[in-house]
């Protein structure tokens, strides 16, 4: 079954977020737990992990772009 | 935006900090890892572990540094020493640490609201050890002997940087008077640790760094943290360079060679953070 991954609040008072590194490729598998894409906030890097396994579909977003949390970046299955 | 060095890539789980924020949440607790936007909270929450910051969110102090909000705080909650003890417990944590906004416009700094917290930590989980984190209390030696009364198994205050930075960066704080802070602990309680810690890549030298932890350890301070100063926001404090995980590793070298009995340093060390490691670490020696 399909769904989305959605741009986490990764902070109190994160608005939107900037994806700064796909690290699964659509087509691609994937373990909970594995990190499928990185976004950066003032301080570092996260890289936001899986919550369950399955394969990446279509990535809706490319690096660089700035997404609304809760906004839509992967399609999954 | 300047690239991140690859050393400040951080793990985080949606659902597990999910769990903790609502558990804290549902409690009225706030933590400094959510205030100060801590770069670890995804991490330490995973864990099922955080930093309880009491006495309210706002703090009377405005370090350009720090992403605690400054402001004017309100009445203590009578009832909030009880509901950290009860989340300790919830979270089944086996080493608590307590901190606090910095309270000047209370006579004791609220001295005595921490320790009523670590005495009601310790009523409800009797084997939890307790690190309480703690202002300056502007210096008053019985509002530190309120706190080591208590008896909290570590003491820690944070110098937070080299001396010569304070009057820009940590105006309303004075460097000899955290120093006192380290020296009156030992000398109140030389069975309780103390511990402190700085930040680096604000713009210090060598020099002064090195004069820093000579000064320190002149406290008889057990336990020091070094860590990368993280610009919160872009109107704190600039950050001014990156240090390399190979010039922290010999920072910890210089310090241990100095005399601390512990010391954790890397770029995303912060003063709490795996905090239980270094207490057992240092207990069963």
């Amino acid at each position: 079954m399909k769904s989305e991954l959605t741009m986490p609040k990764l902070r109190p008072d994160m608005q939107q977020g900037v994806v700064v590194a796909w690290l699964k490729q659509p087509g691609e598998p994937f373990q909970k737990g594995d990190a499928i894409y990185e976004v950066e906030s003032d301080k570092v890097v996260n890289q936001i992990e899986a919550e369950r396994q399955g394969k990446l579909c279509r990535q809706l977003v490319e690096e660089g772009d700035a997404v609304l949390v809760g906004d839509p970046v992967a399609e999954v299955e | 935006m300047e690239r991140k060095p690859d050393w400040l890539r951080v793990p985080y789980n949606p659902t597990e900090v999910a769990e903790v924020s609502a558990l804290l949440s549902d409690a009225k607790l706030n933590t400094v890892c959510k205030e100060a936007n801590c770069p670890n909270l995804g991490e330490c929450y995973s864990k099922r572990t955080a930093t309880f910051m009491i006495m309210g969110r706002d703090c009377t102090r405005n370090c350009r540094f720090c992403n605690v909000t400054p402001g004017r705080p309100g009445p203590l909650d009578p009832e909030e020493p009880m509901h950290v003890a009860e989340v300790v417990k919830k979270l089944g944590l086996k080493h608590a640490v307590i901190t606090q906004v910095t309270r000047d416009d209370l006579p004791d700094g609220g001295a005595a609201h921490m320790a009523d917290t670590v005495r009601a930590i310790r009523s409800l989980n009797p084997d939890v050890t307790i690190e309480v984190l703690i202002s300056d209390l502007q210096g008053s030696v019985e509002a530190l002997e309120t706190v080591l009364s208590a008896r909290p198994d570590v003491m820690n205050h944070n110098v937070e940087m080299v001396e010569e930075l304070y009057d820009t960066i940590r105006p309303q704080a004075i460097y000899q008077r955290s120093l006192g802070v380290l020296r009156n602990s030992k000398r109140i309680a030389p069975d309780i640790l103390t511990k402190t810690g700085f930040m680096v890549g604000l713009g210090e030298t060598e020099e002064q760094l090195d004069r820093l932890m000579d000064d320190i350890r002149a406290t008889d301070c057990d336990i020091l943290t070094i860590s990368q100063y993280l610009q919160p926001t872009h109107e704190h404090t600039k950050l001014m360079r990156y240090v390399t995980p190979e010039e922290f590793e010999a920072y910890k070298e210089k310090a241990l060679a100095k005399g601390f009995r512990f010391v954790a340093s890397a770029p995303l060390v912060r003063s709490s953070y795996r905090a239980a490691e270094a207490f057992t670490e240092i207990t069963h020696k």
